[in-house]
C-alpha cells in the first residue's frame, strides 16, 4: 500500500511526459500509407530536372498522391486529392515527365499540380458534376516552354460533351478549349510532337463502338483533321481498348478481337490498322493482353505485349516503322509459367523491358532479344504480381535495375539488381480490426503449481524439490548462456530490453479485403507475416486473442482462426446462417487478467442469436433503430428493459467503462485529507442520442443491469455532421461535439465535456449504501437500491475535432490516465493527462492552498493542447479510425495502437516511465565504478593498516 | 703507572639516574599489558617510585579521615538532600519543554533529514528516560526514602510523557499521524454489484 502511495505521489508530480527525441522509432512505429497504387499512374521520376536520384511517384486507390524514396521505401510527401473531389470519382490519374518538377494528378472533377520535389500545390482546378477523363503533360518543344514545367492537357467528360483544355504548368490557367459535342464518349488524350489527338468512341449499331480520332493543333486548339477508325465487332467500350499511346513519336491505338486471336494496331493519325495474328503456343486461353511502349517523344518507336494465360505468360515485341506506319514483330519473350509482370523504361532513345518473373528478373533491350541483365531472385507469392515498373540504368555495357512489384494486395515490394528491398504494405491502409496477441501460456508450469496448491504442505513440498531436480537439466544450457546475456545486458540500453515486460508483443491486423498481418511492433511494425484468410472482401466485426491464437468473428456468424505465429487459417462456417451486427464477449475481469466467459452474436435489431444460459448476468446491447436493449440471460426474445431517448433523438452511439479498468484508490483525496468517494460501478453505460432535427444532443448515464437512467445532460446547438465522441472509465465519462452558440453565454466551437461521479457531494460520506459491501440494482427496496450519483462536470473548449477517444489503461490503474483523442483535421493523436480535465479546477479565482495541494489550478476555458501532450508528435498520422489501448507488464507503461489509415503504435507513459531506468542510465558505469572501488580498497587497505600500526609504535 | 679514567658507568646505571622521558602523546593510547596496572590512572596523587611504603601509609590515613566525617552527619539530613537532588532530576525534563517546544515549531512541518532527525531525538529522550526511570533514582533510594520517592517518581514519568506528547504534536502537524479518513482509505474496499452486465456496443 505505502508502495502504492509512494507511486501515486510520483505519478502526480509530473503528469505531463513528452516523447524524447531519441525515443522516437524506438518506442514507437509507423506505417505511413497510400494505398494500393494504380498502376498506370505509378512511375519513377526525377523530381527535377537537377537532380539525379529519381523518386517514385503514384495515385493509389484511394486517391492519395505521393512520393516514396527508392532507396528505403519512406514516404517523401503525400496528399490526399479525394477530400476536395467529388465522391463519385474513377480511377485516379497521375502524369509526371522527366524534366518537369511538377506532377499533374487528376480524380474525379478535380485536377491538381504538385511540385515533385516538396509536394507543394501550384495550381488547382474544379469541374462541377463533370469528371477528368484523361491527362496528358505536353512535351512539345515550342517556343513559349520557357519554364521547366510543361503544360497540362486534360480530356474533360461532361453529360453530352467532351472538352480537351490545355492548362498553363505555372498557373494553370486555360489557354484553349476544344469542345465536341458530338454525344461521343470522351476517351483519352494523346500528342505527337506535332499534333494532340483527342480520342472518343463513336456509338454504333449493336453495343459496339468506333474509335474517332480527333487531330488538334498544340498552339492553337482548332481541329486539323479528323478519321473514325472501323472497329465495329471489336470494341464495345472504352476497356476493350488496350493501349492509346500517349507522348510517343508514334502514338498507337492497339486493341485485339474479342477471342484474342488477333491484335490490330493503328497509328494514330492514320487510317490504317495493322492486324497481326496472336501465335498461342501455350495451348491455354489468354485470359489478359497488356501492353508496355515507352511515354517518352524521342523513345525508339518499339512496344510489348504481354500475353497472359492462367498458370504462364510470354511477350512479344513490336517495331513500327515510322515512315511506312507498319508494325513487325521483332522478338519474342518466352513463355514462362507462373507469374510475370513487364515494366518499360527507357534511357533517351532506347527502350528497355524489364520482366519480373516468379525465380528471376530479365532486362532486355527493345531493339534486339539479348538479354542483358538477369538476376534469380525468389520474387514469388501467394499475393498476385499485378504490374511493376522500372527504372534502368545503364553502367557501360551492364545495367542496374530497379524493379517494383504492385501485388494485388495493394502490396508494393522493390527488387534492386535481384534483391528484395523493401514492401510497403498498403493493404494495412484498409486495416477494420486489431488485436494484440497474447502469448502462449507456459501450460505445464501452471500445471505443476496447481498441482503443488492441492497438495498436502509435505507433498507438496517433495514435489517442488523433485521439480526443481528435475529443472537442474537446464542448468548447463543455462549457464552457457549466462554470459553473453550478461554481456548483453550491459553493453545494450535497458530501454531496449523491455520485451519480456509485453511492450513488445505482435499485433494482429485484418483488412477489409480479406488480408490479415501480423506486425512486430518492437520492430518498428515489420510485416512478420500475411495471410489472405479471405478471397473476398469480409464484414468483420469482432476480433479476440487467445493464447496462441487470433479469432476473427464475422458477420455471418462464422469466424477464422488464425494461428498468431505462423498465419495458419482455419475456417469454421457459421452453424447457421444468421446476420450479425456485433459480438458480445462475455468478459470479466480478474484481478489484472482478463477471463473469457463466452459470447454471443447481435442480430440487426438488438436481440441475441441464443440464449446464453451458461452466463450469470445481464446484457446490453444497441438495435439499428436507435434504442439501448437489456436481456437476461434466459431470454432472447423480449428485452427486460428498453431504453427510448426522448422525442426525435436517436440513439448513435453507446459506451461502456473497459472490461479491464482497475481502480486503485477507491477515493478521491481531498487537501484536507478527507476523502470524496467515488461512484465506481462496472455496469454503467453513456449512452449517446442525437435529435438531428433540432441540433439536440442528449447524454444518458444509465444502469446496465436496471435500465435506470442515473444522470443525463442535454446539449443544444449541436452539429450533429460532425464527430460526436465519446468515453467512460473509473468514475468518470468524457464527450465531444461541436456546439454552436444559441444563447448569450455558450460558446461556438468544438467542445470536450469531462463529469466525475462521486458517491456523495459530502466528503467522508459513502452516500446511502455506506459501508454495504454490495449493492444490487434490481432487489434493493428504499435505501439500499442503486442511489444515484452525485456528478460535477466541466467543459472545455478545444480547437479542433475528436473523431475518437480512449482511455490509456495499465495493469494496476496506479499511473494516472489520459484521455487519448484522435484529432483528425491535424492528423494526429494527443493524450491529455486527465489531471488537466479536472472538473473541480476552481472557476475564476485562484485555488486555494488545500486545493493546489490536491494538485487542481485555475479554469481555464479553453484547453490548448500543449505540444508535448502529442503522442504522434512531429508523425502526420492520417485517416485513423480506432484507436486501442492495452496494459503492459509495467505499471508506468500503456501500449498505443491506432489504425483505419496509417498503422501507428506508441507506448504511452502517462506519469513518466517511473519503472523504468532512462537511457542515461549505464549499467557499464555502474559495474565500472564497482569494480575500481574494489580495486582501490584492495590496494589502499595494506597501506592504511601499515600506517596505523607504525603510528602506535613510532614514539616521536 | 698511568691511573686509567674510570670506566662510563654502564646503560642501567645511567638510565636509572636519569629521569624518564616524557611520554609522547601516541605512547599514552599504548594499551597497558594485562595484569598492569599503572599508578598514574588510578588518579589519587603523584608518588615517587623510590618509597612505595609511604604511599601505602599515606592512602590509608585518607580513607580514615573520610569515614570519620560522613558517619558524622545525621542519616535524615542525608535523606532530605537526597531527596532535594532526586527533584532536581525529576523536574530536569521540564527545562527541556520550552527549548524543545520552539525548535520544533521552527523546524516547520516538512519532511526533511533534519526535522526527522530532530524528532527522531525527540522522541528518544523520553523513551530512554521512562525506561531508566529506576535507574535515575537508585542513588538516591533507600529504605527510609523509598515511600518519599514515589511521588517524584510519578513527577519524573509525568514530565517525560509532556515531551512525548509533545513529540506527538509534532508528527501530528507532520501529517504522519493516521487521524484522517484517507489515511484508512486503502483498507476500504469498492462496493461489488450483485449483478454483472455485459455489453455489446459497435
Amino acid at each position: 500500500m505505502r508502495l502504492q502511495a509512494a507511486l501515486l505521489a510520483a505519478a502526480c508530480v509530473s503528469p505531463v511526459a513528452a516523447i524524447f527525441s531519441d525515443e522516437v522509432n524506438h518506442i514507437d512505429f509507423h506505417h505511413a500509407l497510400l494505398g494500393a497504387p494504380s498502376p498506370d499512374s505509378t512511375f519513377f521520376l526525377k523530381p527535377s530536372s537537377a537532380s539525379n536520384a529519381s523518386l517514385l511517384y503514384t495515385l493509389s486507390d484511394k486517391s492519395i498522391l505521393g512520393a516514396v524514396n527508392p532507396r528505403d521505401g519512406a514516404l517523401v510527401w503525400r496528399h490526399n486529392i479525394s477530400r476536395s473531389a467529388s465522391p463519385a470519382g474513377g480511377a485516379g490519374l497521375l502524369r509526371g515527365l522527366d524534366g518537369n518538377n511538377a506532377v499533374v494528378g487528376a480524380a474525379g472533377d478535380y485536377i491538381s499540380s504538385w511540385g515533385a520535389q516538396d509536394g507543394k500545390l501550384i495550381w488547382d482546378q474544379q469541374f462541377d458534376g463533370n469528371t477528368v477523363a484523361d491527362i496528358e503533360l505536353l512535351e512539345l518543344e515550342d517556343a513559349t516552354a520557357t519554364s521547366d514545367t510543361r503544360d497540362t492537357l486534360a480530356l474533360i467528360s461532361g453529360k453530352s460533351f467532351g472538352s480537351v483544355r490545355r492548362f498553363d504548368g505555372d498557373s494553370g490557367a486555360v489557354k484553349w478549349e476544344y469542345i465536341d459535342e458530338s454525344g461521343d464518349i470522351p476517351f483519352q488524350v494523346s500528342s505527337s510532337p506535332s499534333e494532340v489527338f483527342y480520342i472518343s468512341l463513336q456509338s454504333g449499331i449493336l453495343k459496339s463502338s468506333k474509335i474517332k480520332v480527333t487531330a488538334l493543333d498544340p498552339i492553337t486548339g482548332r481541329q486539323t483533321g479528323q478519321q473514325v477508325l472501323n472497329t465495329e465487332g471489336d470494341i464495345t467500350g472504352p476497356e476493350s481498348v488496350l493501349f492509346v499511346g500517349a507522348n510517343t513519336a508514334s502514338p498507337l491505338i492497339i486493341w485485339t478481337d474479342k477471342a484474342h486471336k488477333s491484335l490490330k494496331i493503328n497509328v494514330i493519325g492514320s487510317k490504317q490498322i495493322s492486324s497481326l495474328a496472336i501465335d498461342n503456343t501455350s495451348g491455354e486461353e489468354i485470359r489478359q493482353v497488356t501492353v508496355h511502349a515507352p511515354h517518352k517523344l524521342n523513345s525508339l518507336p518499339h512496344f510489348l505485349v504481354h500475353y497472359k494465360t492462367g498458370s504462364g505468360a510470354w511477350a512479344e515485341v513490336y517495331h513500327v516503322d515510322l515512315k511506312s506506319a507498319a508494325v513487325n514483330k521483332a522478338y519474342q519473350l518466352p513463355y514462362l509459367q507462373g507469374q510475370s509482370v513487364i515494366a518499360t523504361s527507357s534511357i533517351d532513345a532506347n527502350v528497355y523491358f524489364t520482366r519480373v518473373a516468379d525465380s528471376e528478373v530479365v532486362v532486355v533491350s527493345s531493339a534486339s532479344h539479348g538479354i542483358i541483365g538477369r538476376w534469380n531472385v525468389d520474387a514469388s507469392s501467394p499475393d498476385y504480381a499485378q504490374a511493376a515498373v522500372a527504372e534502368v540504368v545503364a553502367k557501360g555495357k551492364s545495367v542496374a535495375v530497379r524493379a517494383v512489384v504492385l501485388r494485388d494486395s495493394g502490396d508494393w515490394q522493390l527488387i534492386r539488381n535481384g534483391q528484395i528491398e523493401w514492401t510497403r504494405p498498403e493493404a494495412l491502409i484498409e486495416a477494420v480490426a486489431a488485436i494484440w496477441v497474447e502469448a502462449e501460456e507456459k501450460e505445464d508450469l501452471a500445471h505443476e503449481l496447481e498441482v503443488e496448491g492441492h497438495d498436502s504442505i509435505h507433498g507438496a513440498y517433495i514435489h517442488r524439490v523433485k521439480r526443481h531436480v528435475r529443472d537442474l537439466q537446464h542448468l548447463p544450457d543455462w549457464l552457457k548462456e549466462l554470459p553473453q546475456r550478461i554481456v548483453s545486458s550491459v553493453l545494450s540500453d535497458e530501454v531496449t530490453n523491455l520485451d519480456s515486460f509485453g511492450v513488445a508483443k505482435p499485433v494482429v491486423v485484418a483488412t477489409r479485403n480479406g488480408r490479415v498481418y501480423s506486425l512486430d511492433t518492437g520492430r518498428q511494425g515489420s510485416v512478420m507475416w500475411s495471410v489472405q484468410a479471405s478471397e473476398q472482401a469480409w464484414d468483420v466485426k469482432d476480433i479476440t486473442a487467445r493464447p496462441g491464437q487470433v479469432i476473427i468473428d464475422l458477420s455471418d456468424g462464422s469466424y477464422v482462426s488464425i494461428n498468431a505465429s505462423t498465419g495458419e487459417t482455419f475456417t469454421q462456417p457459421p452453424l447457421e446462417a444468421t446476420n450479425v451486427q456485433s459480438i458480445a464477449n462475455f468478459v470479466v475481469s480478474d484481478g489484472s487478467s482478463l477471463v473469457r466467459l463466452g459470447a454471443v452474436g447481435i442480430r440487426e435489431d438488438g436481440s441475441p442469436v441464443t440464449p446464453f444460459n451458461d452466463i450469470t448476468g445481464f446484457l446490453v446491447t444497441t438495435s439499428a433503430n436507435g434504442r439501448v436493449l437489456g436481456w437476461i440471460e434466459s431470454d432472447n426474445k423480449t428485452p427486460v428493459w428498453e431504453f427510448v431517448p426522448p422525442s426525435g433523438q436517436r440513439v448513435v452511439k453507446a459506451t461502456a467503462r473497459p472490461a479491464h479498468d482497475p481502480v486503485a484508490s477507491i477515493g478521491k483525496v481531498l487537501g484536507n485529507r478527507s476523502v470524496l468517494y467515488k461512484y465506481l460501478s462496472t455496469n454503467l453505460v453513456l449512452v449517446t442520442a442525437v435529435n438531428e432535427k433540432d441540433h439536440v444532443a442528449g447524454f444518458y448515464l444509465l444502469d446496465g443491469v436496471s435500465g435506470k437512467v442515473l444522470h443525463s445532460a442535454t446539449q443544444a446547438g449541436v452539429d450533429p455532421t460532425q464527430p460526436i465522441s465519446s468515453v467512460m472509465s473509473e468514475n468518470w465519462f468524457a464527450y465531444s461535439f461541436f456546439g454552436d452558440a444559441i444563447g448569450e453565454s455558450s460558446a461556438k466551437g468544438y467542445q470536450l465535456v469531462i463529469s466525475e461521479l462521486y458517491e456523495s457531494s459530502i466528503a467522508n460520506d459513502r452516500g446511502p449504501l455506506d459501508a454495504a459491501g454490495n449493492y444490487s440494482s434490481l432487489h434493493g427496496s428504499g435505501t439500499d437500491s442503486l442511489p444515484l450519483p452525485h456528478v460535477v462536470s466541466q467543459s472545455f473548449m478545444i480547437a479542433e475535432p475528436i473523431s475518437h477517444m480512449i482511455v490509456t489503461q495499465t495493469r494496476q490503474g496506479i499511473t494516472t490516465r489520459q484521455l487519448v483523442c484522435t484529432l483528425p483535421s491535424s492528423n494526429s493523436i494527443v493524450g491529455i493527462p486527465r489531471p488537466v480535465l479536472d472538473p473541480r479546477r476552481p472557476v475564476d479565482r485562484d485555488p486555494t492552498s488545500a486545493e493546489a495541494e490536491e494538485g487542481l489550478f485555475r479554469y481555464a476555458p479553453f484547453l490548448d493542447f500543449d505540444g508535448k501532450w502529442y503522442l504522434t508528435h512531429a508523425r502526420d498520422v492520417a485517416g485513423i479510425k480506432d484507436v486501442l489501448s492495452r496494459p503492459t507488464l509495467l505499471e508506468s507503461t500503456s501500449l498505443v495502437l491506432a489504425y483505419g489509415g496509417d498503422i501507428f503504435g506508441t507506448r504511452a507513459t502517462p506519469s513518466q516511465a517511473f519503472d523504468v531506468l532512462g537511457k542515461s542510465f549505464s549499467k557499464l558505469q555502474l559495474v565500472l565504478t564497482v569494480v575500481a572501488l574494489t580495486g582501490g580498497v584492495i590496494f589502499l587497505a595494506p597501506v592504511a593498516r601499515k600506517k596505523q600500526v607504525n603510528l602506535l609504535w613510532k614514539a616521536t | 703507572m698511568s691511573a686509567l679514567p674510570p670506566p662510563p658507568p654502564p646503560q642501567w646505571v645511567v638510565a636509572l639516574n636519569s629521569p624518564m622521558p616524557r611520554p609522547s602523546k601516541a605512547a599514552n593510547s599504548i594499551p597497558d599489558p594485562p595484569g598492569f596496572t599503572s599508578s598514574n590512572t588510578r588518579g589519587g596523587k603523584q608518588v615517587s617510585l623510590h618509597n612505595p611504603t609511604e604511599m601505602h601509609h599515606d592512602t590509608d590515613r585518607h580513607q580514615r579521615q573520610q569515614q570519620d566525617k560522613q558517619q558524622a552527619t545525621r542519616p535524615e539530613e542525608t535523606d532530605t538532600l537526597k531527596l532535594k537532588k532526586a527533584w532536581e532530576i525529576a523536574m530536569a525534563p521540564s527545562k527541556q519543554l520550552p527549548m524543545q517546544a520552539i525548535m520544533m515549531y521552527m523546524s516547520g512541518n516538512t519532511l526533511q533529514i533534519f526535522s526527522i532527525m530532530m524528532v527522531l531525538m525527540l522522541f528518544k529522550g523520553p523513551i530512554q528516560g521512562l525506561i531508566n526511570t529506576n535507574a535515575a533514582f537508585a542513588k538516591y533510594e533507600t529504605p527510609t526514602t523509598k515511600a518519599r520517592l514515589v511521588g517524584v517518581k510519578a513527577v519524573y514519568v509525568l514530565m517525560q510523557l509532556l515531551l512525548f506528547a509533545l513529540g506527538v504534536w509534532k508528527v501530528n502537524g507532520m501529517g504522519l499521524l493516521p487521524t484522517t479518513r484517507s489515511d484508512w482509505l486503502a483498507w476500504e474496499s469498492e462496493r461489488q454489484p450483485l449483478e454483472r452486465a455485459f455489453f455489446a456496443f459497435k
